[in-house]
């Protein structure tokens, strides 16, 4: 049993975590190095997976794991997070060690069973394990808010659980295997679409899409940024479209009904999150925003349901995940020097942290979709799935076209803003001394940014044939032709150029730089221009006011308007239950007058 | 053998008045030793009963129906593992506990009662000595969660004791009706002969007062009301017997035997154990979100999970028997657990109140890690028992072909995870210390950290359960005597 690859992936980093979370901090290093050669080992591991598979676990002609296509370069993918993250860690983390590495390799096992289950029973227990640790996760941080999001990230998630369970055992019933593999549920009936739905739900809540997306900000602006970067940024959307994609191309026969669905979840988290990200004055919580909204590309490209649409939304789950786990490692770097996340403080910080501008400006890039980037080419095939998809039975296209479109320009307002307000403009007098951040922090933020540059400009030679066609094992037809190798060389000759003219025409100085004078008075205390708010004046029209006055009053929470509702029953139980004797013996009367209905009557089902 | 489940218990309720009182130390050590020989005793049971598939042990070698016997079969084994192992680990966290009461022999007598009373339930095989035992209990009961005697302790239990009185009255009077009917107090004799008789309305009119009168000793809604006042106003340890213990097999075990091997079980009583069943599952959960002492947080979710076990009984399929005994046995670990969690919060915090209790984590990691696991598994948090026990129920409610109570189920355990971390995150994580979990400058002691530690280690490990041996030949065991029917006995 042990001998198997996929057995030895699943269960040394947890039972290597499990020693770690009861390990002293005294003896942090032992920690550390355990905790950075299991990544680097399931790492490996992984690869060898990938290149040997599909590989699979039996037990008694039972199987319970199985790495294919798809759960290869998924697994992979995690372990990669994970080691960038340890490494990370390793000048992030200043207590707690033993918790912390302990909850991360945990995770990281956790993840590898969930994505490798062929099990459908297998796949709960790690898949609800997860809601768990990233709960301990966040209170590592030890507030009020962190606990408060812990709190409302577990809620969310772990109950979306419970949808799972509920929906795997309707397909049970409907196939009489918990394996997986070799399932195809045609949507003809009605407990075939509610199982459908139950495990999307689960999906959505996993991944964060609307509208159960309200624990990501809270999470992101509460935890510590490292473990932002490796649950909501990176594994729980790798997971969480990992399962919406099996359910949607393997377990279940999907239809228009359903395409349609995922579809409008998706341009609604387009717009929405990006809409709310636009104002938001926490560098993380802004984030975190955004961590929402790209989730809607994803859904959205699976939502078309047709190759080039499917393969843009799993692309855009891989480049997604690096781009956001280098924006929140480079946000965490800057709140670790700086001591805040908040935008109003921050500024200028370019000079004094370089490679982290550099790195956090390309992960900028991408996401806003700007060539040659990675985002840009994921998004740019997700318009094209779109646009292959139009056709009588699908007259919406536009409307998801324009929404994925719109919500690309309103991310790069969003990170225009935000790359003003830390990193250009004038620095606040109290962030003279901001150092950059050491190798162990600076190296992880760098290979990713540099993911980005390649993932972008080789996409057709590197990711999509090697990892992303084979998972979806249909030959993609491309609309167009972009070759973003020449594009590259254009961009790089077109900027090159620039800079050329820049400092041959700069023969002479025509300006000088002073500092801002006036009338004697210390100007720094008079208010620097912060980006914080560039788009303020959108929250005064009629239409997206009322939105975001909603938003910051938690009115378009589904966790808040679910808690109202339980609360409104509460108090009417509680009216009943008034503490009187007499009472209770009187429900315990009506009772029994029930039960004798029940049985002369015969009442039944 | 069997014998010595009632001659341990009631042979220490009657040394702890002699020597407990005079030397304080020895109630505590006597009624822990107690427990434990009970526990042991339980394990040389099921050692035995892998030979023979029922012990019948005869009251002065009168052979059933005539003589009075005590029955010990799969059923009754797996509780008494279950009732017995919780009561010693219950016992030894009073010892440091109850040193804040004074008269602590007249505790420590009590719960032995409350033991044998519980004991005796479970092995009696004539009904009359299943409710005599059961009054034992109830009535050992009753003066424990007065036992602070502060004004609403007193009130908490007099209410207790009036509720518990009308259902045993109820009881009783169902008892008289059917060996009026069937001239037998035995019951496996009453199974043979029931079935003879052909259906009668009396019988339908007795099996009413016996889910009214079990209903409430189970604290199934509507019959519910005497629980969140009992156990949370008891001392902890009893906290975690009412709730581990007693409304299991006073409630769901009486209910059990009776319904499946005595009388049967009809459409029409599967249809109101469901209907009660997701009732309390929901009204349960929904009441929790109201409450601010740890302690009817608890109770209130006690319920809820009450209603899971009777859903199980009243699909009635293999499958959800099974399911329902496995969170019997569950519920009663965590349960437990969370009760002894609450008190040791209590003892060092000096109050209940969730909204003052903060840092419990760090001040306290014992308790805070121990409830934390406790409380994931009551919400089904993989890979924990609660988890396996709720996933089993879920599936059979769809394996019967009822999705819509399934949904219930998983509903249930989305609201149960909101109210317990709703309540409970604030207190085990949050800093914002308005009462730091040290107020009382008291610090838990070795006895009353074990049994928590071994619980949350049993939570942990009990979904090993469903592995072949020895767990799943147990369940199998216990599931068996109540599909087999009405071949108790045989």
């Amino acid at each position: 049993m042990l001998h198997n690859p996929l057995i030895l992936l699943i269960a040394a980093p947890i039972v290597m975590g499990a020693i770690c979370v009861i390990l002293p901090d005294r003896i942090k290093v032992f920690i550390k190095i355990a905790a950075s050669f299991v990544c680097l080992a399931s790492f490996a591991g992984t690869i060898f997976v990938f290149l040997k598979k599909p590989l699979v676990y039996n037990y008694d002609s039972y199987t319970v794991l199985l790495a294919d296509n798809l759960s290869g370069f998924i697994a992979a993918a995690i372990a990669a997070f994970a080691l960038l993250i340890t490494i990370y860690s390793f000048g992030f983390i200043e207590r707690s060690f033993g918790r912390y590495f302990g909850y991360v390799l945990m995770t990281l096992g956790a993840s590898m069973g969930a994505v490798f289950a062929n099990d459908m029973i297998v796949l709960l227990t790690f898949w609800g394990f997860l809601a768990a640790m990233l709960y301990l996760m966040v209170n590592l941080k030890g507030t009020d808010a962190s606990a408060a999001a812990a709190k409302k990230s577990l809620i969310m998630i772990g109950g979306t659980d419970a949808l799972m369970v509920f929906g795997l055992c309707l397909v049970w019933s409907m196939t009489k295997t918990f394996m997986m593999s070799g399932v195809r549920i045609p949507l003809s009936s009605a407990p075939a679409y509610v199982a459908y739905f139950s495990l999307a739900i689960a999906a959505f809540a996993k991944a964060g899409a609307m509208p159960f997306h309200s624990w990501l900000p809270d999470v992101a602006e509460f935890a510590p940024a490292s473990v932002t970067a490796y649950l909501p940024a990176s594994l729980d959307k790798l997971l969480g479209i990992y399962l919406l994609a099996r359910i949607s191309l393997s377990l279940f026969a999907v239809n228009g009904v359903t395409n349609t669905v995922l579809a409008v979840v998706g341009a609604v988290t387009i717009i929405f999150a990006v809409i709310i990200a636009l104002v938001q004055h926490d560098l993380k919580r802004l984030l975190g925003y955004h961590a929402v909204s790209q989730v809607g590309y994803m859904v959205l490209g699976i939502g078309t349901g047709n190759p080039i649409g499917i393969a843009g939304g799993l692309f855009h789950m891989l480049n997604h995940a690096v781009y956001k786990s280098c924006l929140f490692l480079s946000a965490g770097s800057v709140e670790k020097r700086s001591g805040t996340a908040d935008l109003d403080k921050l500024g200028g910080l370019a000079k004094y942290m370089p490679v982290t501008f550099a790195a956090f400006l390309v992960a900028s890039l991408s996401i806003s979709g700007i060539p040659p980037f990675n985002g840009f080419v994921s998004k740019w095939m997700i318009y094209q799935g779109i646009i292959a998809s139009a056709g009588p039975k699908n007259p919406l296209w536009i409307v998801w076209l324009v929404a994925a479109m719109f919500g690309s320009a309103l991310t790069v307002a969003s990170f225009m803003k935000l790359l003003h307000s830390v990193f250009l403009g004038r620095p606040d007098r109290e962030l003279k001394d901001v150092k950059e951040v050491g190798f162990a922090m600076s190296f992880p933020v760098i290979v990713l940014a540099l993911v980005c540059f390649i993932f972008g400009v080789f996409a057709f030679i590197l990711p999509l044939p090697v990892l992303i066609a084979p998972a979806i094992g249909l030959s993609i037809v491309y609309l167009g032709s972009w070759s973003p190798v020449i594009a590259t060389i254009l961009i790089i000759t077109g900027i090159t150029a620039g800079i050329f003219v820049y400092y041959v025409f700069r023969s002479k100085k025509t300006f000088r730089t002073v500092s801002i004078f006036v009338g004697g008075e210390d100007v720094e205390t008079l208010g620097r221009i912060s980006g914080t708010d560039f788009y303020d004046t959108i929250k005064d029209m009629k239409a997206l006011g009322g939105i975001y006055k909603k938003e910051a009053a938690g009115g378009l929470d589904l966790y808040n308007i679910t808690r109202n509702a339980v609360y409104y029953f509460t108090r009417q139980l509680q009216h009943l239950h008034n503490g009187v004797l007499p009472t209770y013996l009187v429900w315990c009367l009506l009772g029994m007058i029930g039960m004798f209905l029940v049985v002369f009557l015969r009442w039944q089902w | 053998m069997i014998s010595l489940l009632l001659i341990i218990p009631l042979s220490s309720a009657f040394l702890i008045p002699i020597i407990g009182k005079r030397i304080k130390w020895t109630g505590g050590a006597i009624s822990s030793l107690a427990a434990f020989a009970l526990a042991a005793n339980s394990f040389v049971i099921i050692s035995n009963l892998m030979k023979y598939k029922t012990l019948l042990y005869k009251f002065g070698a009168f052979p059933p129906p005539a003589g009075i016997s005590l029955i010990v079969d799969g059923l009754s084994v797996f509780l008494l593992i279950t009732v017995n192992v919780v009561a010693f680990l219950i016992a030894l966290f009073s010892m440091d506990y109850m040193k804040q009461y004074t008269d602590r022999w007249k505790f420590y007598t009590l719960f032995m009662f409350m033991l044998a009373g519980v004991n005796g339930v479970l092995i009696a095989g004539d009904i009359f000595n299943l409710y005599v035992f059961l009054e034992v209990a109830a009535i050992a009961g009753y003066f424990l969660v007065g036992f602070g005697v502060r004004d609403e302790e007193l009130e908490a239990a007099f209410k207790y004791a009036v509720m518990g009185s009308v259902a045993s009255i109820f009881i009783l009077l169902g008892i008289g009706l059917l060996y009026s009917y069937t001239s037998t107090l035995n019951m496996a004799e009453m199974a043979r002969i029931l079935p003879q008789t052909g259906t009668s309305s009396l019988v339908t009119f007795v099996s009413v007062l016996f889910l009214m009168g079990f209903g409430l000793k189970a604290a199934l809604v509507p019959f519910h009301s005497w629980l969140p006042y009992a156990h949370s106003q008891a001392p902890a340890p009893i906290s975690a017997m009412l709730s581990g213990v007693s409304i299991k097999v006073l409630g769901i075990y009486a209910l059990a035997r009776i319904f499946f091997n005595v009388l049967g079980m009809t459409p029409a009583v599967c249809f109101i154990l469901i209907a009660l069943a997701v009732l309390s599952m929901v009204a349960g959960s929904i009441m929790a979100f109201g409450q601010s002492d740890i302690k009817r947080l608890f109770a209130y979710s006690s319920i809820s999970q009450i209603g899971y076990i009777a859903l199980g009984l009243g699909i009635g399929t293999p499958l959800a028997i099974s399911g329902a005994l496995f969170h019997l046995f569950n519920h009663s670990i965590f349960k437990s657990l969370l009760f002894l969690n609450s008190g040791s919060i209590e003892y060092a915090a000096g109050t209940r109140d969730l909204n003052r209790i903060r840092n419990v984590i760090r001040e306290d990691p014992v308790t805070g890690y121990t409830n934390l696991i406790g409380s994931l598994s009551i919400c089904g948090v993989p890979p924990l028992g609660g988890f396996w026990s709720k996933l089993i129920i879920i599936l059979a409610c769809i394996q019967a072909n009822h999705p819509i109570l399934a949904f219930v189920a998983a509903v249930v355990s989305m609201l149960t995870l909101a109210y317990y971390f709703k309540a409970l995150t604030p207190a085990l994580f949050g800093t914002h210390a308005t009462a730091g979990i040290k107020a009382s400058g008291r610090k838990i002691s070795f006895a009353m950290a074990a049994p928590m530690v071994i619980l949350a280690i049993l939570v942990v490990i009990s979904g090993m359960m469903l592995l072949p041996n020895p767990g799943r030949e147990l369940l199998k065991g216990a599931a068996n005597v109540l599909q087999n029917g009405r071949n108790y006995g045989k």
